[in-house]
């Protein structure tokens, strides 16, 4: 009897972790794979590894940690610099990999919170955006340069003309840092959290959606508005510019053409469906992804071109690799699909156990 | 369903408590579970009265008997305890009810902590989705202050000391010892420290705060601080009731022990 009353009170204390941890969640599923296209090789960070993938057949080349290490998750797209791929996990540490071999190089331990957006490369110095606040200028040694302080955190991909670094943040703002010192230039109130990165035009002009349903342009010179247009929904895409064109999608499910000029849209269409993540251009036509894994082709003038369905959802839109598009699938059985233009399915990446 | 009537009304109070307290998680999370357990306060009342009805119970004379008489018998055993029952007016499900009521509530406080407590991309799209736009603008809410104190709500929790390598789980062990406390001040006293009810309360009693620690430990800390919050206002109910068995923890005096042993016999 005193064996099943301590087998009865063990399984309860099962049952109990299990019901709080587990209402809590896990991690694994809390972001999206981040892909990076160079040259021949797809880089995709997702779960507990990074992988490189071949982007003519997806066989992979190699991945990292060989080995899953519990908590240590990636999802932010990796970057390259010189014989660098620095991509950075949510226990807080940047790694540097080989991008040949994917043999870890150096660490960056300076952090104190998760590495969710991807870093950005210009000019052998790396500007890394963390969730603890703080954008991290570092030399491709991995020593700190400078840092610069957000009041909140940073989840997008900084964006730079050269001269300058812009920054949005969770705070509202978007910033423009000088690059070599991380000095202030100016703040300008975009009125709402930004999730992805701005866009920047060659005429030196920042589109950039926030989650206050609205795109704005921001004179990158000195910050001030160009223009600022409201929309029905919330964003959770970041605006594909082409020639004089924004091409954006809402969680509402619409999709929308708007002009560069002062926002006043061009045509719009509904997908029905939550649109997210960065559409593309490939071969003349716009390719937005929806979060319950559909793959929608427009034309320039808003006809719906294709669409396919994958298992799995998707919130970072597609990348242009070569011939093929590139879809990183959130919760699926594969993680990355290739598309070829027409949207049929070319090859699918697996990992392996 | 369950997220529709539960979850999405229980994530937008909180918020709505939030924008209330100048935007301090902390003080909303505190406050929310305040006004949960203050509205299921009855149904605590109602099981303890019940509890306690089935517990004197057990004392009962004819009770006793009748446990000797059909010992061998469990369906005549069965039907003069229900005879039982209904003479002296006790309802044997007083306390199941209430517990079965407020379980859900409990559950439901408990998920839209954690949804709210959004500190990664789906995670925060998930949120955006229970906010209801008539009542909060997400705009506004977005993204949620989660510093309270020393502590990012949507982390471990760890107090760095510029004298220690390694930071301190203070909430971890805060949440360890008022669990220990509230179950043991929780507790009624057995009138057979030896029978299997008794047995487990002893087990829970001993493992359930360092199960509780591990989670306050690894979960965010905004989930910690709600244990505690929890614990803290279960042990004051339990005190504003009279109910508190501060003999379980208070060292037994030397004249009391043979006293009580004796009581038993």
């Amino acid at each position: 009897m005193r064996r099943w009353s301590k087998i009865f009170w063990f399984a309860s204390m099962v049952l109990i972790a299990s019901l709080l941890g587990g209402c809590a969640g896990t991690l694994a599923s809390s972001s999206w794979p981040g892909v990076t296209v160079v040259d021949e090789t797809a880089y995709v960070a997702y779960g507990n590894h990074v992988f490189a993938i071949r982007t003519s057949d997806g066989s992979m080349i190699w991945r990292f940690p060989e080995k899953a290490e519990g908590q240590r998750l990636f999802f932010a797209a990796p970057a390259i610099a010189d014989g660098h791929l620095v991509v950075g996990d949510y226990l807080a540490v940047l790694h540097s990999l080989d991008p040949q071999t994917g043999q870890e190089q150096w660490t960056f331990t300076g952090a104190q919170g998760r590495w969710i957006a991807s870093p950005l490369v210009l000019d052998s110095r790396i500007y890394a955006p963390n969730a603890d606040h703080h954008l991290y200028a570092l030399d491709l040694q991995g020593n700190l340069l400078w840092k610069f302080q957000a009041s909140k955190a940073l989840w997008s991909q900084p964006v730079s003309d050269g001269r300058r670094i812009y920054q949005a943040s969770m705070d509202h703002f978007l910033y423009a840092l000088d690059p070599s010192s991380g000095q202030k230039i100016w703040a300008r109130d975009l009125g709402g959290a930004v999730i992805y990165s701005p866009v920047l035009s060659e005429e030196g002009v920042i589109y950039v959606s926030t989650l206050a349903r609205n795109v704005l342009a921001i004179r990158a010179e000195d910050g001030s508005v160009v223009w600022q247009k409201a929309f029905e929904h919330n964003f959770w895409s970041q605006p594909l510019l082409h020639g004089d064109r924004l091409y954006l999608g809402d969680l509402g499910g619409k999709v929308y053409a708007i002009s560069t000029q002062d926002g006043a849209v061009i045509w719009e269409n509904t997908v029905g469906e939550p649109l997210t993540g960065a559409p593309t251009w490939m071969d003349g036509q716009i390719v937005f992804t929806t979060e319950n894994g559909k793959v929608v082709a427009y034309s320039e003038t808003g006809e719906q071109k294709w669409t396919v369905t994958l298992e799995g959802k998707l919130y970072n839109g597609p990348v242009v690799a070569n011939d093929h598009l590139l879809v990183g699938i959130t919760q699926g059985k594969v993680l990355v699909q290739a598309l070829t233009s027409g949207g049929q399915q070319a090859w699918a990446f697996e990992p392996p156990k | 369903m369950w997220d529709a009537l539960i979850i999405t009304p229980f994530v937008n109070a909180l918020l709505f408590i939030y924008n209330l307290v100048g935007q301090n998680f902390g003080l909303a999370i505190i406050l929310f579970t305040l006004l949960i357990r203050l509205i299921t306060h009855p149904l605590m009342v109602k099981q303890i009265k019940g509890a306690k009805a089935m517990q004197e119970l057990q004392k009962n004379e004819k009770w006793l008997k009748i446990q000797e008489k059909y010992k061998n018998d469990r369906e005549k055993l069965a039907q003069e305890q229900m005879a039982l029952y209904r003479e002296l007016g006790i309802n044997p499900f007083a306390s199941c009810l209430p517990t079965l009521i407020q379980f859900p509530i409990i559950i439901g406080l408990y998920q839209s902590l954690i949804i709210a407590l959004a500190s990664t991309p789906i995670e925060l799209l998930n949120l955006i989705r229970h906010i209801y736009p008539a009542l909060l603008k997400v705009e506004a809410l977005i993204p949620l202050n989660s510093q309270f104190l020393w502590m990012d709500l949507g982390l471990p929790e760890r107090l760095a000391l510029p004298f220690l390598p390694v930071g301190i789980p203070i909430l971890a062990i805060v949440v360890t010892v008022t669990t220990y406390l509230q179950g043991k001040l929780m507790t009624p006293p057995s009138a057979n420290p030896k029978d299997q009810s008794a047995m487990f309360s002893n087990m829970m009693n001993l493992y359930m705060p360092f199960l509780m620690g591990y989670l306050a430990l690894t979960l965010a800390s905004g989930l910690a601080l709600y244990f505690v919050v929890s614990n803290l206002i279960g042990i004051l109910q339990y005190a504003m009731l009279g109910q508190l068995n501060w003999q379980n923890i208070l060292p037994k005096r030397a004249s009391e022990k043979p006293s009580k042993a004796g009581a038993k016999k």
